[in-house]
Order: C-alpha cells, then structure tokens, then sequence
C-alpha cells in the first residue's frame, strides 16, 4: 500500500528552513504567512484539478518560490561590509599597500635580505613567498576591517561632506621647465668632472685629511668606473629631458632606472667593507700606516665607519625612493598610455 | 553568438527588473485601498497583468509596512489564519504623490518617445 503523501509537512519542512535563515525578530511571523500563501496555492491547484498534489507539484511549487536562504535573503535589507561611498577609497588603498608597497618591498628590500645571505637560496626563497603572502593576507584584512569599521561610523565621520575646497587641484605640468633642466644639466657636467679629477687629487674627498688619509686603491679600481658610469647616465639623463620635454613618461622612468643602478652600486659598496664576512676592507687607508699616531688611526676608523653608515643610510632611502617611483611611473602609464591613433602617441615619438 | 546572446537577456533582465521595481509599490499601494491579504493581492495583480512572485511580494509589503505606508493584522478567514494588508493614513498621502509622479513621469517619457520617433 502506497504512503499518502503530506504536502503541509513538506511546506512545513520548507518554511522552516526559511526560518532558519531569517532575523529572530522576524519569527515566527514571515513563515507563518508564507506558509500560508503556499498553502494557498496548493489549495487552489488541487480545486482546480480535482485531486491532491502529488509531491512532485508540490516540489515544483516550492522550486518556483526559490531556495530558503535566498527567500530568507529577500527580507533582509541590503546590507554591504564596505558601501558604494567608501568602496572606491578602499580599492584605491588596497591596492596602493598590496601593489604599491608591499609588493616593491619584497621585491628589493626584504626579499634579498631574507635570500642572498641564506646557505639554502632555494628554502629562503619559499620561506620569503610565505611571508609575503601572509603579509598580503593580513594587510588586505587589516584594511578591510578598518574600512568596515569606517563605514559603520561614516555618518558620524562626515566623509560625504564636501566643498570646493576639497577637491584636489588639477595636475601641474609634468614636463619640467627648460631653465630647471639646463641647471641640472650643468651640475651633472660639474660632477662628472669633479669625479674625474678624484684619482689625481685625494683632497677632493678628504679635504684636509689627505695629508694623512687615501681612498683605499682597492675600493677606487673596484668603484671608480661604475660610479663614472652612473655620473655620465645622469648627464645622460639631463641631456634627453632637454631635448625630449614631450616625453611625459621619461622623467619618472629615467629617475627610476637610476635609482635602480644606484642602488645596485651601493649594495656592492656595502658588501665591499665586510668582504669576505668578517673581514673589514677600509674605504679609506692611512699614507703612512707605520708612522701614524694613536688619534690619526682613530681618525680613520672614524672615516671609514662614518662612510659605511652613510652608505646604509643612502641605500635605505634609495629603497624608499625606488617604491615611490616605481608607483609614479605606473602610475604615470595607466594615466597617460595613449590608445592607437591618439595624437599623444604621436608627441611622444 | 550564444555568449553574447546570454549576457543581452541578463542586462535586459536586469534592466526589466529595475523598471519594475518602481511601478511595483505603485501598484501594490493602489490595490491595498480595500483590505486584502498576501496571495489575494498577489492573485489580483497577475491578473491586472503584473506577475509577481511571493518571494519578492512579501518582502516589499514588510518593507512598506515598516516604513509606515500599509498596516496589517492577522485575522481568521476560511479556518486560516491570514495577514491581511492596507494602505495606511501616511500611505494614501504617498500613493497620490507618487501616482502624480507617475502620471507626469509616463507623460515626459510618452513625449519623449513621440520626439524620437520610437512610439
């Protein structure tokens, strides 16, 4: 004997899962008119056919209705963790610490700390993608949890409130002016010089101390060349900004190229001082190490150490201004990248 | 293209949808002016030629009824108990502006249409 079918207790099922999803303070009363529209429609159907649904038309009367939770969903207002107000702000900082600062920072700061001095690179290098995923996991998190937390007290924050004085100035010329790139220009020649007369006079460097004190003949035969190299891409530099002004992307590509080498350069200076590990190799020397007194070999240990922390300094601020203009740069190219057939394509050929 | 196809008839459904939505609590507040109860309503509008289904009926009358436009009890009718809705004092001053608004809406949009030659 077949088993007569309950369509209220499938209803019921139903309207109970819908339950589930909704807010306390909305049960019991939505179920209970929403089984009652159901029982309705399953009412006026079996009128109208002269029989009992079967469970299959039932079924098929709940389908249309939808799934419980987005029949639930319906009775919530809308409700977003981060509104349309805010959510531009929040893209624009997601992406400026994820791309912008985490990334670069990997990529030239920590991510060769972690590797180049490691025994095994290989498990260093996996090592350092584990923290830089964990770092981009909590940064995206951390931030999104402030905006949350912004857009909960926007009213109170004021953040829709504007006036004239708000809005950001529009963008000054990025071309440089001629008269600045001329002063550059001639200051770039004038250092160019200075290091090539460096190898003939020590008290370029020194100043009064050469009497006593050389640049370390090693250090000049490892370095004099490539920072002659780096003295002449700046005239270099200069000297295209002068004659290729319509080239809006050149000046932040050009700084970054240098700041690149530059950076290059200075991480071999540092590692010069302690070659091998351990070992200390002077920047400076004494002209006469057997006849020097106590306080002169102080002066020179002075010297040296105070070259190998501006050295540091320097490579730190270049890291810094590597991100900066790395972000310039893109940012330049998302703004200025000219589509085919736009005249600005034609400028800058 | 199927694609292509595919994503017309999502814009296209998503556009009716918006459309709708308007006209809807227009609707829903012109039937409520005599007292009716969820799947009457519902029946009364699919047969004025505006479908709706329950999911998207009942909600909307929560919300009208929590912004103070409609009022509803629960009453014993045919051994069930039902919810029965109508239009509130504040409801009858918002359905007439909202009917003026319709009513000036529909006559820009039929010129509108005239002028480009679309009607």
């Amino acid at each position: 004997m077949s088993k007569i079918f309950n369509s209220q207790e499938l209803i019921d099922r139903y309207v109970q899962a819908v339950r589930f999803w909704l807010p306390a303070s909305q049960q019991p009363d939505i179920p209970a008119e929403l089984s009652e529209d159901l029982r309705s429609q399953i009412d006026e159907k079996e009128s109208e056919i002269g029989r009992p649904l079967s469970e299959n038309e039932v079924m098929a009367i709940l389908k249309r209705c939808g799934p419980p939770m987005v029949v639930a969903s319906r009775y919530r207002p809308q409700t977003s963790l981060i509104g349309p107000v805010l959510f531009p702000i929040y893209l624009f900082v997601l992406k400026l610490v994820l791309l912008w600062v985490l990334t670069p920072l990997f990529l030239v700061i920590i991510g060769p700390a972690m590797i180049l001095p490691a025994s095994n690179r290989f498990s260093a290098l996996l090592s350092t993608f584990g923290t830089f995923g964990t770092a981009l996991f909590m940064s995206a998190a951390v931030i999104t949890m402030v905006f949350a937390i912004l857009e909960r007290s926007q009213a109170a924050l004021k953040l829709t409130e504007w006036n004239k004085h708000s809005l950001p100035p529009l963008p000054k010329n990025p071309q440089p002016s001629k008269t600045q790139s001329v002063f550059e220009l001639v200051f770039a020649v004038g250092g160019f010089l200075y290091l090539l007369a460096i190898p003939h006079y020590d008290f370029l460097v020194l100043g009064p101390a050469a009497a006593f004190l050389k640049i370390n003949p090693a250090f000049m035969a490892t370095f004099y060349w490539p920072v002659l190299f780096l003295s002449m891409l700046g005239m270099a530099q200069r000297i295209l900004l002068l004659v290729r002004p319509m080239w809006s992307w050149y000046p932040a590509a050009s700084h970054l190229f240098g700041t690149a080498i530059g950076l290059t350069v200075i991480h071999y200076i540092l590692n010069f001082a302690v070659q091998p590990p351990g070992d200390w190799h002077p920047y400076v020397v004494l002209v006469d190490a057997a006849s020097a007194s106590l306080q002169v070999k102080k002066t020179e240990a002075i010297v040296n150490v105070s070259i190998l922390l501006s050295m540091a300094g320097t490579w730190l601020g270049l890291c810094i201004a590597f991100v900066i203009q790395t972000w310039e740069l893109l940012r330049q190219i998302r703004k200025g990248v000219p589509q085919a057939g736009d005249p600005a394509l034609l400028r800058m050929l | 293209m199927p694609n292509s196809n595919g994503a017309n008839s999502e814009l296209f459904e998503s556009l009716r949808m918006e459309l709708r939505r308007g006209c809807l609590v227009l609707a829903v507040l012109a039937r409520l002016k005599t007292e009716q109860y969820g799947y009457t309503l519902r029946k009364s509008l699919s047969e004025a030629g505006l479908e709706i289904d329950e999911g998207t009926l009942y909600p909307l009358l929560r919300r009208l009824e929590t912004q103070g436009l409609l009022v509803s009890t629960w009453r014993e009718q045919d051994k069930r108990n039902k919810r029965f809705y109508r239009r509130s004092p504040q409801g009858e001053l918002v359905f007439t502006q909202l009917l003026s608004e319709w009513l000036d809406i529909n006559a820009s949009l039929d010129r509108t249409l005239q002028e480009a030659g679309q009607a």
